[in-house]
């Protein structure tokens, strides 16, 4: 499908020898097109860290394809894989990742920079993006200087500078408090529909459920079904409902990330968080 | 382009400071080393490069006063003076002893007996006149560090002599320079008849004199600039060991600063390092900018240790006259290079880190 801006066909990473040996990723399949904004959840250790790296061209799958752009990544010989993820990948963090030793601006223009546009045209470019965002008063400020809100929107500025086809997001909201969480994830939208990028977004936050097109569930490394889904009441994760701790109270059965949720929530029931996949009667 | 090595090398001031500052001093080691050898290099010959000689004649295989003995007999004067395109000619004496205070305080000296009204005496008398009998020409450092002054007694070679006058710039951190009365010396060392060397006063060219005058007598005769060659030669090939140990722990010590300063300057941006990396910094710009950080650590620091070796000497030169301290053009070459090399060999750890940092790390949170 030509729409098709970024692929993973059958891919699997494993990581040691022997009795020492972990599949992260055991045949992941994935199409995400153009204008499309498909959010990744699981637990820790699902392996939707090791996924993303393989998806962004920073991590070799041990089997199968990753394609991007019309490339396909595990192809392509080490030396072209800086310059191919430079002009194809935007990166969001949740830790932003802003280079400290530059301004705001100069971290746009680096990116910049890295794929071959420099001098005025790297400088307008940077400028235009950070004023879309809100920030044409914090051009020259370094990043301990300010909050993280206008951190992350200069890291998305960054992400955008060099037009890439994809965008790809590591718990983009989880340092930001509600508001700006919020802002951010309706940018991350703005992106996918008005400038036709593939956004892909790792995340623990049910917030940016909102802004997907498609939720996927990562667990032991393989996309799981949905539906057998439930959020945690206490903490908000979203959890399978086998295997898990459970409590029933009124009738309606609550599922839990881990049996300290459960602790806390059966001690005061009423300070539980609206939950969604609840099941009334289920025992 | 963005200047991100520069800007990261100098994002923690302090560090980036005293990395240059560790270098620059390093670097002011061997400056200095280099200043010091050549000030006593040049002090070494001072006294026949002030010489108005032109040619200098010496016992056959004898190219040097430092560390020689020459004895010609005095009718080698003569000669020399009626061979053509000599001016004038004329003998001095040579020995070394130390020079003693009444109080005391001594100092080694080079001693020249030299005919009255001679050329082979004092360059310039600052006070005071030129030795009579029992009398010598003492330098005014010496002097001072010898706590006399005109018309003191002082002790050499044996017996006591009055100080006529001082001259000025013969003195060095080893030694100092005493000029005599020719036949004193003569008197003293037994050597009545004899001379050490013949000083030539030339009317044509010098090179040509010295030929001629080899060429006569069968003696070795040299221009000034050549027996001055000399002196400084020999000079260095008994220094050149020390100098060499002393050079390559500058050089240790200018290596290990700078690898240890761009090491910790790496590893305090490995994160960034590894950002970078993720966001499609290629092998070779994650080399260049460490290679630029060396670059400006070590150039900034050149040129602290350069204008830190003039400003030593000149503090030097107005404490201590007796150290001449010679900061030399092709010293800074030398000390420039050197610090080139160091540069990049300084780079060679922080490199290996830096080419090992995984761009995927990024992913991992930040501690």
């Amino acid at each position: 499908m030509s729409d098709i801006a970024l692929a993973a066909e059958h891919v699997e990473k494993t990581f040691g020898e022997g009795e020492t040996q972990v599949r992260a990723v055991r045949g992941v399949d994935l199409e995400v097109p153009s204008g499309e904004v498909v959010l990744i959840m699981g637990p820790s250790g699902s392996g939707k860290t090791t996924l993303l790296s393989m998806l962004g061209a920073m991590l070799r799958p041990t089997s199968g394809r990753v394609m991007a752009a019309g490339s396909d990544i595990t192809a392509l010989p080490e030396s072209k894989l800086p310059r191919f993820r430079a002009g194809t990948f935007g990166f969001v963090f949740q830790d932003f990742n802003l280079l400290g030793a530059l301004s705001a601006r100069e971290n746009v223009e680096f990116a910049l920079n890295l794929a071959g546009v420099t001098g005025k045209p790297a400088r307008r470019r940077a400028e235009e993006l950070l004023d879309g965002f809100g920030l044409t008063d914090r051009l020259d400020f370094k990043p301990h200087k300010l909050s993280g809100g206008e951190k992350q929107r200069i890291a998305l500025a960054r992400a955008l500078a060099n037009r890439p086809p994809v965008i790809l997001a590591d718990e983009p909201t989880a340092n930001l408090d509600s508001k700006i969480g919020h802002e951010i994830a309706r940018l991350l939208r703005t992106t996918a529909t008005e400038e036709k990028r593939a956004v892909v977004i790792v995340s623990h936050d049910n917030r940016l459920k909102e802004v997907a097109d498609r939720i996927l569930w990562l667990e032991d490394g393989a996309f799981r079904a949905l539906e057998g889904m439930a959020t945690d009441p206490v903490c908000g994760m979203s959890v399978d409902r086998l295997d898990t701790p459970h409590y029933q109270v009124d009738g309606i059965t609550h599922y839990f990330c881990s049996t300290g949720c459960r602790d806390e929530f059966a001690a005061n029931p009423a300070h539980g968080r609206p939950t969604a996949g609840a099941v009334p009667g289920e025992s | 382009m963005i200047p991100v090595a520069r800007r990261m090398l100098f994002a923690n001031r302090r560090r980036a400071l005293l990395g240059v500052l560790g270098v620059a001093v390093a670097l002011v080691m061997a400056l200095a080393l280099d200043a010091i050898f050549a000030g006593a290099t040049r002090q070494v010959s001072r006294y026949i490069d002030s010489s108005p000689a032109d040619v200098i004649v010496s016992e056959e295989g004898v190219r040097t006063i430092h560390m020689s003995m020459s004895v010609l007999a005095l009718s080698v004067v003569e000669t020399v003076a009626d061979l053509p395109g000599v001016a004038w000619a004329e003998p001095i004496l040579f020995t070394s002893d130390s020079v003693e205070s009444t109080s005391g305080s001594r100092r080694l000296s080079y001693v020249f007996g030299y005919q009255p009204q001679g050329r082979g005496g004092p360059m310039k008398l600052m006070a005071g006149a030129a030795p009579r009998r029992g009398e010598l020409v003492l330098d005014e450092s010496a002097a001072t560090a010898l706590q006399v002054t005109l018309g003191d007694e002082v002790s050499t070679l044996g017996q006591s002599w009055r100080v006529s006058g001082l001259t000025t710039g013969m003195t060095s951190i080893v030694n100092t320079t005493t000029y005599v009365q020719y036949d004193d010396l003569a008197e003293v060392l037994g050597r009545q008849g004899t001379a050490s060397y013949v000083l030539v006063g030339s009317e044509g060219d010098p090179d040509r004199v010295a030929e001629e005058i080899a060429r006569v007598t069968g003696l070795t005769a040299q221009t000034r600039a050549q027996f001055s060659a000399e002196e400084r030669a020999i000079v260095q090939e008994m220094s050149t060991d020390l100098m060499l140990i002393m050079s390559v722990a500058a050089f240790v010590v200018a290596l290990a600063v700078i690898g240890l300063t761009l090491y910790a300057s790496v590893l305090s941006r490995l994160r960034d390092i590894g950002v970078m990396k993720a966001l499609g910094s290629s092998g070779a710009r994650i080399t260049r900018l460490v290679l630029v950080q060396a670059a400006w650590t070590t150039f900034i620091a050149l040129v602290l240790a350069v204008a830190l070796s003039y400003l030593i000497g000149a503090i030097i030169a107005a404490l201590a006259p007796d150290i001449d301290l010679v900061v030399a053009a092709q010293s800074v070459v030398r000390i420039g290079v050197t610090a080139v090399v160091i540069s990049l060999v300084g780079a060679i750890a922080p490199l290996f880190r830096v080419w090992r940092v995984d761009p995927a790390s990024v992913f991992r949170r930040a501690s």
